[in-house]
């Protein structure tokens, strides 16, 4: 059998739904054919979602300091950054940032942090949850892969009515084959709607394009139980970003949510992230942060 | 109608049948970009069947920033008399030279503005300096628009210039200033003034005829269209066709902040289908490079799955792109890092593309390298003595030649 007709049974079994061998995803994460593997996860991604990618403009306040900020106009998210050192300082941060967001939905805290902070009680994580979803918290921001060890907290939390909105690989250590045998692992049961497989922290050597998008690929690939494949664009830059769109992601966190124009209407983020998901081929849809549709940028 | 002309465009290109300027556009316009990265990655892997990347130790030196062509692209030149235009003395040159042999090093890729106060003498005796203390070094060195310059400067015809500038050192020309090879497009960028594009296809033609060997460039992503970066291409292949003095063609896109002409950058799949676009058509050129200085090292990287063949140079000093907002930095442990983790074999490489070995690093210790020098420290306005022996041009030099 040949290189190429291997990939294509390969392509054929994945968009039947069948699931492959432990011997096949080795043999895929071990590729060096990385074209034909950006092929499949584009095919699989073009089934799946069609020719759309999503992105959301994101302001993000420190979770001490949201009631005095000012809400960027062009938000559609308002996200809390940093460790809450109480459940109680958490509620009053998502209280606060709630009453500057109006309708924009806030988010907020990793899932362990918020489980810490109750000292891993289920009964006080269950009122924290409905305490932060009361006073408006839309989603958890993340559920960090290496540090879920039981992914009941997640059911849990969306139980309570705050979901957690993506799976985020923290260390470059747990990223890899590793972090995408977990999610898939997990199932349809535990409900995240976003998988971003690509490190959130940098830490030694940075990664190389190759490794990057060949785990965008295999994320697509492989894990089943997340509706989307997600890159981050101020974090992986414009560039690469773009390319992981070809590679199978479908989502893109972290667009600025500043109309900044002193380099002209062209340089401004909303116009960068359009021509760039264009430019790939593929039709820009902004959303918000409960993932509802805001507007689709046609042209 | 546009299916079969694509079908036909991707049979011509998997059986190797040279590709017209039709074929070309449709397989840009129509090709889904990883079908496209497969036809570029199989004509790579006919033509280097051995796996292997290669990549050239050498330094950017920029002699001089003043330039009287004000292409509206460019963030580099400065005007002369500017108070942050500088002139490179011999002595920071040799210095320069120094620093890339200590690092492994075996060439300089000099380029500079088009300086009316530096002659064609300037030129020959730097070139006859350099070769007399660095005999084994090589100078590759002045693109075919400072050719030009120097043909209308000393007002001799640019063949003569290239012989003149051959018996002082010069090994090979690298083919920055080609932008797009297309009047319109040079009118609009106000570069056609430096050269037209056929003056710049003259100037390569007559340094092939020479007996040295050249690259070639495309700068795209300003306001060409589609079917002019294709005669572009078109216009490198026939030359290549006639004297196969090509050595490599390098592609990158419009670096726009600090520029005249401004607007937006190409983006990273434009680059990457533009490579392998580049290797379907040029298919008589040995190599492609990838252009990591404007991409990031990432894309870089990817474009040795879209055709590219070439990491280029580890470079140490840059400052044309960099005046141009990019800065990335890859010195010869992170490029052979790359080139390894795509699943090639790294050599080092000279300019004729003859492999010098493996990398230096795992032969001898050489310094780690975080970030590119630039041409000279910011504030540093001091003039080379040795200007003052080449009568200046210019009214800024001439004034300043009769303080002195």
């Amino acid at each position: 059998m040949t290189r190429r007709s291997w990939f294509e049974e390969i392509g054929a079994r994945l968009q039947a739904g069948a699931p492959l061998s432990e011997s096949e995803i080795a043999a895929l994460s071990g590729t060096r054919d990385l074209v034909r593997l950006g092929a499949l996860a584009d095919e699989r991604r073009r089934t799946l979602r069609g020719d759309r990618a999503t992105f959301v403009r994101v302001a993000e306040v420190p979770a001490g300091g949201a009631g005095s900020a000012a809400l960027p106009r062009h938000a559609g998210e308002l996200r809390l950054t940093g460790r809450p050192a109480s459940a109680s300082l958490a509620v009053e941060a998502v209280r606060a940032a709630a009453r500057a967001a109006g309708d924009v939905p806030v988010s907020g805290f990793a899932l362990d942090e918020l489980v810490d902070v109750c000292g891993r009680d289920a009964a006080r994580f269950d009122d924290l949850v409905a305490a932060l979803r009361a006073e408006g918290l839309a989603c958890i921001v993340e559920a960090r892969v290496e540090r879920t060890t039981d992914p009941a907290w997640v059911v849990r939390a969306a139980a309570a009515g705050v979901p957690v909105a993506c799976w985020t690989v923290g260390d470059p250590a747990a990223s890899g084959g590793a972090a995408l045998r977990r999610v898939a692992g997990w199932g349809s049961d535990v409900p995240v709607r976003v998988f971003a497989p690509l490190p959130r922290v940098v830490a030694g050597r940075p990664s190389t394009g190759y490794e990057d998008v060949r785990q965008v690929a295999l994320a697509r690939l492989l894990v089943d139980n997340s509706h989307s494949i997600q890159v981050d664009w101020r974090r992986y830059g414009p560039q690469l970003a773009q390319v992981a769109l070809t590679f199978g992601a479908d989502d893109v966190d972290g667009v600025s949510p500043n109309d900044a124009r002193e380099h002209g209407p062209r340089r401004g983020p909303l116009e960068e992230i359009t021509r760039n998901i264009r430019a790939a081929g593929l039709v820009p849809v902004e959303r918000d942060g409960r993932f509802q549709t805001l507007c689709t940028h046609d042209q | 109608m546009t299916g079969r002309r694509l079908d036909g465009a991707v049979r011509r290109a998997l059986d190797g049948e040279r590709l017209d300027a039709a074929d070309a556009l449709v397989l840009y316009t129509d090709l889904p970009t990883h079908r496209l990265g497969q036809l570029a990655d199989a004509a790579r892997a006919v033509r280097h069947p051995d796996g292997i990347v290669t990549y050239i130790i050498d330094r950017n030196v920029n002699y001089t920033n003043v330039c009287v062509a004000r292409c509206n692209f460019c963030a580099f030149y400065r005007e002369v008399g500017a108070a942050d235009g500088y002139v490179l003395g011999f002595d920071e040159i040799f210095a320069k030279i120094d620093e890339t042999i200590a690092v492994g090093g075996v060439q300089l890729l000099l380029q500079g503005g088009h300086n009316p106060d530096l002659p064609l003498a300037w030129y020959e005796d730097l070139f006859r300096a350099v070769k007399t203390r660095y005999p084994d070094f090589r100078l590759h060195a002045l693109s075919p628009p400072e050719v030009i310059h120097l043909s209308r400067l000393s007002q001799l015809p640019s063949r003569t210039v290239i012989d003149r500038l051959v018996a002082a050192g010069l090994d090979s020309v690298p083919g920055g200033g080609a932008e797009i090879l297309v009047d319109r497009v040079r009118k609009r960028l106000n570069c056609y003034g430096k050269a037209t594009a056929t003056e710049w296809i003259d100037v390569m033609r007559h340094a092939h005829e020479a007996g040295l060997r050249t690259t070639a460039t495309m700068m795209y992503g300003t306001v060409e269209r589609l079917d002019e970066r294709i005669e572009h291409l078109l216009r490198l292949r026939e030359l290549q066709d006639e004297t196969g003095g090509f050595t490599a063609f390098i592609t990158w896109s419009f670096q726009p902040s600090n520029t005249e002409l401004g607007g937006v950058g190409a983006t990273g799949v434009e680059y990457l289908r533009t490579l392998a676009l580049a290797r379907l058509v040029l298919d008589n050129f040995d190599n492609l490079q990838a252009s990591w200085v404007t991409q990031g090292g990432k894309v870089g990287q990817l474009s040795l799955a879209y055709g590219a063949n070439d990491m280029g140079s580890v470079m140490i000093e840059e400052n044309v792109v960099r005046a141009a907002g990019a800065a990335y930095c890859m010195d010869e442990v992170e490029i052979v890092r790359n080139i390894e983790d795509a699943g090639f074999v790294p050599k080092r490489r000279d300019m004729q593309y003859r492999v010098l070995g493996d990398p230096i690093f795992r032969v001898r210790q050489v310094p780690r390298m975080t970030e590119l020098a630039t041409a000279r420290e910011a504030g540093d306005t001091s003039v080379p003595a040795e200007l003052d022996r080449y009568p200046a041009r210019s009214l800024a030099g001439k004034r300043r030649q009769s303080v002195v």
